[in-house]
C-alpha cells in the first residue's frame, strides 16, 4: 500500500477483534454466493402483512395515499404553469418559443424531459 | 457537501462502564455514533460504502463513508461505486451495513469486545424482517448484549420537547434523505396508527436539480456531479410561500425574479485578446507583401517573355515550313515532311494555327482573338452551304464535323451572351437596392430583415418536413406509422402501394411492360428534386445574412438548436463569453424543493407534506375536541430536508388549508434538525428506563422473531 494511503487511514481492516465471527469467515472468498439479500419490494412481500389486522400500523399502509388534489401542469422545460401539451411529443410546453424548442429537441432529450416526471416511454 | 475529513479513532472506549449505551443513529444519508448522555454524536459519517480494488495488489479493499477523491488513483474503482444498506428507508443490504457498522466500532475505539447495550434507529413501521436481521448482526456478529429500536422522528420530537420547542400533543414533519414522514404524538408517545409516509426526500430533490441542470446545459454536464448539485442544494434552493405566484414572478420576468436569481460561474479563462498591431508594423506587412509580390510579378512577366519567344518562333518555322511546302510537287510532301516531324500539311497548318492563336491570346487581345476565331471557323466552313448530293462520301463526313464544330462554337457564344446579361441584370438590381437603401434606410433594413426571418422560417420548414419524424421527436405517444416518415419516405410508399395495387387482378405481371421499372428511377429521384429549391433558398438566406450583417452591426444570425450545439461548434460562430459557462438558477432555487409539497412532479403519486399533516390529522381518530388543536399549536420540522429557508412559513400556509377555520396552526423548526435525532436518542438511552425497553441476547435467542414484531419503544422520559 502507498504510504499516502495509509497515512490517509481510510481502508477498514479486515480483521476486528471485538467482533466475534470476521467478515472473511462469513462470507469466504471466491465463494459465489449469488445474491443473498431481498429488495424492499421482496422483504415486503415476506412480511404478509394481509395476515394482520388492517389497523395495525405496517409499513406498507403508513404510506401516503394519492394527492386529493387534481396534479398542476408544469412546463416541463420552463417549469411555468401551463395548459398546453404537445400531442406529439407529450411535453408540456408554456408558449410557442418553448413550443418551437420542443419540436426542434433530440429525441433522447425529449425522453429525458419526460423522465423528469416519470413519464418517458420504457421499452421493454 | 463534498468530502469532509475522516473522523479519527477514539481513545476513551476502554473508560466507559459495560452498561453505558452506544447510541447509533442509522440514517439514510449520515451515519452517526456516539455514548449516551453526551451531547454529540462522537463519529459521523457519510452511510455509504465503496469497495474498489487496489491497482498494485489486485486485492478488494473496503471504504466506509467519504474520502480524498484524490486518493481513489490507487484503487479501481470502475465496478463499484458507493452502495448504501438502503433500499428507500429500509436497511436491505446487510452485507453493507456489516462493513458500516463495522467502521462505527471501529472509530469508535472498539478493541476486544463490543460489551455495550445499543440504541439505533430504525424507520416508523420497519418491516420485522429487517428488524430482526439487524438484532442478528448486531447480536450475533458483534456478541452485543441488548438492544433497543426507535424512531428517529420520535427521538427528535422528544429532544425538541424536553427543550421546550414543542408540547406533549404535536405533530413531527421529518423529511429525510429518501423520505418523509409525518407522525402525530399524543401524551409525548407516537401515534404510529395515524402516521404517514411519501417516498420524497432530499435524495430526490438532489437528483431532480442535477436533471434540470445538465438538460439546461448540455454542455457542463461533467461540471454537474452529484456533489455539485448537493451543494447547489444546501446553498441556493429555498421554498417558495407561493408556488404559482413566485412562478408567475419569474415568468414576467420581474425585478424580484431577476434578484432572486443565482449564478455559478464555471472555471473560464478568457481566449487571449488578439493586440491591434500597431502602424509600424502593418506597414512592415504591406511592405512584405509588396516585395512578394513584385517578385512574383517580375516571374510572371519573364515566363511570358520566353514563351511568346517561343511562339513566334514556332509560327516563324511553320509559316516557313508553309512556304515552302507551295512549292514542293504533291506526292514528295510526306518524304519532304519526314524531316521534320509533321506528318500532312494539314498537320503544319494546324500548327501554325494553333500557335498563332495562342501567341494573340498571350499578348493580350483574347477577346478579339476568339472573335477572330470565330470568323475563321465561319470561313472554315465552306461545305455547310453546299446542297449534301453535291458532295462525295468523304466531303459529307467532312460538313458533319463542320457542322458539329459550328453548333458548338455557337453554343459557346450564346452562353456567353447570357453570364453578361445576368451580369448587367444583377449590376441593375444591386443599383436599385442600393438606391432603394438610400431612399430611406430604416424600411429598407426592415424589409431585409423580415426577408431573412421568412426565408429562415422557410427553410426551418422544409427541414422539419424533410427530418420529420425520423430524427427529431418521433416514436412516442400515440403517433401512426406516416407520421414517422419522412417527405421522400412518404412518397416512395405511395409509389410503391400504387403500384402493387394499380393491377389488382390478383397476378404480379410487375416488371412485364418496361415502363414498370421507370418507378425505381422515381423513388430515387424525388430526394434529389426538392433539394434544389432548398438549396437556392440557402443561397438566397446566406446572400441576406451577409447584407444584414453589412448594414446592421447589431444584427446577429440565428444559430439553429443554439443549447444543444457542443460548444467546439459554437466558439466557431461567435466568440465565447463568461455567460457561456455560467450556470445560472432561476426557477430551479425553488423548483427544486417544490417536489416536497409535490410529489406529482417527478411522478411520484402521493401527497406532499403539508397534505400529509391533513391525513394524518385525519387518520387520529380520537374522541378528545381539543386534540386536534393541540395537536397543530405544536408542529415540529425535522430532518435535513427542513433546512429550506421558507420551509416553516410555507407548511403553516399549507396546513391551514386543510384545518377548520381559525384553528391554531404554530409551526417550529427543531432546534437542529439533523443532530436531534441522536441527540434524542442519546438522552433517551441515558434515561433511567432504557434498561427496561431494551431486547437482551437471551430475548433473543429465547423469544426470537416473532418477539420482535410486537416490540415497540415507549419514548416517555
Amino acid at each position: 500500500m502507498e504510504s499516502e494511503v495509509v497515512h490517509a487511514d481510510i481502508l477498514l481492516p479486515p480483521v476486528l477483534g471485538f467482533k466475534k465471527i470476521q467478515m472473511a469467515d462469513k462470507y469466504p472468498k471466491g465463494q459465489s454466493r449469488g445474491r443473498h439479500w431481498k429488495h424492499l419490494k421482496q422483504i415486503l412481500q415476506a412480511e404478509n402483512y394481509l395476515n394482520y389486522p388492517a389497523n395495525e400500523p405496517n409499513y406498507n399502509n403508513i404510506e401516503s395515499p394519492p394527492s386529493m388534489y387534481p396534479p398542476k401542469k408544469f412546463c416541463d422545460i420552463t417549469g411555468f404553469e401551463t395548459p398546453y401539451t404537445d400531442p406529439r411529443t407529450s411535453i408540456r410546453y408554456a408558449n410557442t418559443e418553448v413550443f418551437k424548442r420542443v419540436r426542434s429537441l433530440p429525441n433522447e432529450y425529449v425522453q429525458r424531459y419526460l423522465s423528469l416526471r416519470n413519464a418517458a416511454v420504457v421499452l421493454r | 457537501m463534498g468530502w469532509t475529513s475522516r473522523p479519527t479513532r477514539q481513545s476513551d472506549f476502554d473508560r466507559f462502564p459495560s452498561d453505558t449505551p452506544i447510541v447509533i443513529d442509522n440514517g439514510g444519508s449520515t451515519f452517526r455514533i456516539g455514548w449516551a448522555g453526551e451531547s454529540d454524536p462522537r463519529i459521523t459519517f457519510r452511510n455509504v460504502v465503496q469497495r474498489p480494488r487496489h491497482k498494485a495488489t489486485g486485492e478488494t479493499v473496503t471504504i466506509v463513508g467519504d474520502h480524498d477523491p484524490a486518493l481513489m488513483k490507487y484503487f479501481d474503482c470502475t465496478r463499484s461505486s458507493y452502495r448504501s444498506p438502503f433500499d428507500n428507508n429500509v436497511v436491505y443490504q446487510f452485507e453493507i451495513m456489516e462493513y458500516i457498522l463495522d467502521h462505527g466500532f471501529e472509530r469508535m475505539g472498539a478493541n476486544s469486545q463490543v460489551d455495550h447495550p445499543i440504541l439505533i434507529t430504525e424507520c416508523a413501521c420497519n418491516p420485522v424482517s429487517s428488524r430482526s436481521k439487524m438484532a442478528e448482526l448486531l447480536f450475533e456478529t458483534y456478541a452485543i448484549p441488548a438492544v433497543a429500536f426507535g424512531i428517529d422522528a420520535a427521538f427528535s420530537y422528544k429532544y425538541n420537547q424536553g427543550l421546550g420547542v414543542c408540547n406533549e400533543d404535536g405533530l413531527a414533519i421529518n423529511s429525510g434523505l429518501t423520505t418523509s414522514h409525518v407522525i402525530p404524538f399524543v401524551k409525548g408517545e407516537p401515534v404510529l396508527e395515524a402516521c404517514c409516509r411519501t417516498n420524497v426526500g432530499g435524495y430526490h430533490v438532489t437528483d431532480y436539480l442535477k436533471q434540470l441542470l445538465s438538460l439546461k446545459y448540455p454542455n457542463h454536464v461533467s461540471r454537474i456531479t452529484w456533489e455539485k448539485a448537493e451543494e447547489l442544494k444546501m446553498e441556493h434552493c429555498y421554498v417558495a410561500l407561493d408556488y404559482s405566484s413566485e412562478l408567475k414572478l419569474f415568468q414576467n420576468g420581474t425585478k424580484e425574479a431577476e434578484d432572486k436569481t443565482r449564478c455559478w460561474q464555471l472555471p473560464w479563462i478568457p481566449p487571449p485578446q488578439e493586440e491591434a498591431p500597431s502602424e509600424e508594423e502593418i506597414a512592415r506587412k504591406a511592405a512584405i507583401k509588396e516585395k512578394q509580390g513584385q517578385r512574383l510579378r517580375e516571374m510572371a512577366a519573364a515566363r511570358r517573355v520566353s514563351k511568346i519567344s517561343e511562339l513566334e518562333q514556332q509560327v516563324h518555322d511553320s509559316g516557313f515550313l508553309l512556304q515552302q511546302l507551295e512549292r514542293v510537287q504533291e506526292h514528295e510532301i510526306s518524304a519532304f515532311l519526314s524531316a521534320t516531324g509533321y506528318t500532312s500539311k494539314q498537320d503544319v497548318e494546324s500548327s501554325y494555327v494553333k500557335a498563332t492563336e495562342s501567341l494573340k491570346r498571350l499578348k493580350g487581345d483574347t477577346a478579339e482573338a476568339e472573335e477572330k476565331i470565330d470568323d475563321e471557323l465561319y470561313e472554315k466552313y465552306p461545305l455547310l452551304n453546299v446542297p449534301d448530293n453535291m458532295l462525295t462520301p468523304d466531303q459529307l463526313k467532312e460538313k458533319k464535323k463542320q457542322i458539329f464544330v459550328k453548333t458548338a462554337s455557337e453554343g459557346r457564344q450564346k452562353a456567353k451572351q447570357k453570364r453578361f446579361e445576368e451580369g448587367l441584370q444583377r449590376e441593375m438590381q444591386h443599383q436599385q437596392e442600393e438606391e432603394k437603401r438610400r431612399e430611406n434606410p430604416e424600411l429598407y433594413l426592415e424589409h431585409l430583415h423580415v426577408k431573412y426571418r421568412e426565408l429562415s422560417e422557410k427553410l426551418d420548414q422544409q427541414k422539419r418536413l424533410k427530418t420529420n419524424g425520423t430524427h427529431t421527436n418521433g416514436s412516442s405517444g400515440g403517433v401512426g406509422r406516416g407520421e414517422r416518415l419522412n417527405a421522400a419516405q412518404k412518397e416512395r410508399m405511395r409509389l410503391l402501394t400504387t403500384a402493387a395495387f394499380d393491377r389488382g387482378k390478383g397476378e404480379d405481371t410487375f416488371g412485364a411492360k418496361d415502363e414498370d421499372w421507370q418507378l425505381y428511377k422515381l423513388m430515387s429521384k424525388d430526394n434529389e428534386e426538392d433539394d434544389e429549391g432548398v438549396d437556392e433558398d440557402e443561397a438566397e438566406l446566406a446572400r441576406t445574412a451577409a447584407r444584414l450583417q453589412e448594414l446592421d452591426p447589431t444584427f446577429v444570425p440565428r444559430s439553429d438548436a443554439s443549447p444543444f450545439q457542443p460548444l467546439t461548434e459554437l466558439s466557431r460562430l461567435r466568440p465565447l463569453t463568461a455567460e457561456d459557462f455560467q450556470i445560472t438558477l432561476g426557477i430551479e432555487r425553488f423548483r427544486c424543493p417544490e417536489i416536497l409539497f409535490e410529489p406529482n412532479m417527478v411522478g411520484i403519486d402521493q401527497a406532499g407534506l403539508d397534505e400529509m399533516a391533513g391525513i394524518s390529522f385525519r387518520r387520529l381518530t380520537s374522541s378528545d375536541k381539543g386534540l386536534k388543536d393541540r395537536i397543530s399549536s405544536s408542529i415540529l420540522i425535522t430532518g435535513g430536508s427542513c433546512l429550506f429557508p421558507g420551509m416553516d412559513a410555507r407548511l403553516e400556509s399549507g396546513i391551514r388549508k386543510v384545518r377548520p377555520y381559525l384553528s391554531p396552526i404554530r409551526v417550529v423548526r427543531a432546534s437542529d434538525p439533523v443532530l436531534d435525532a441522536w441527540r434524542g436518542a442519546s438522552s433517551f438511552a441515558a434515561g433511567a428506563l432504557f434498561g427496561r425497553q431494551t431486547f437482551t441476547r437471551d430475548d433473543y435467542y429465547e423469544k426470537g422473531e416473532y418477539w420482535l414484531r410486537q416490540y415497540r419503544l415507549t419514548y416517555g422520559l
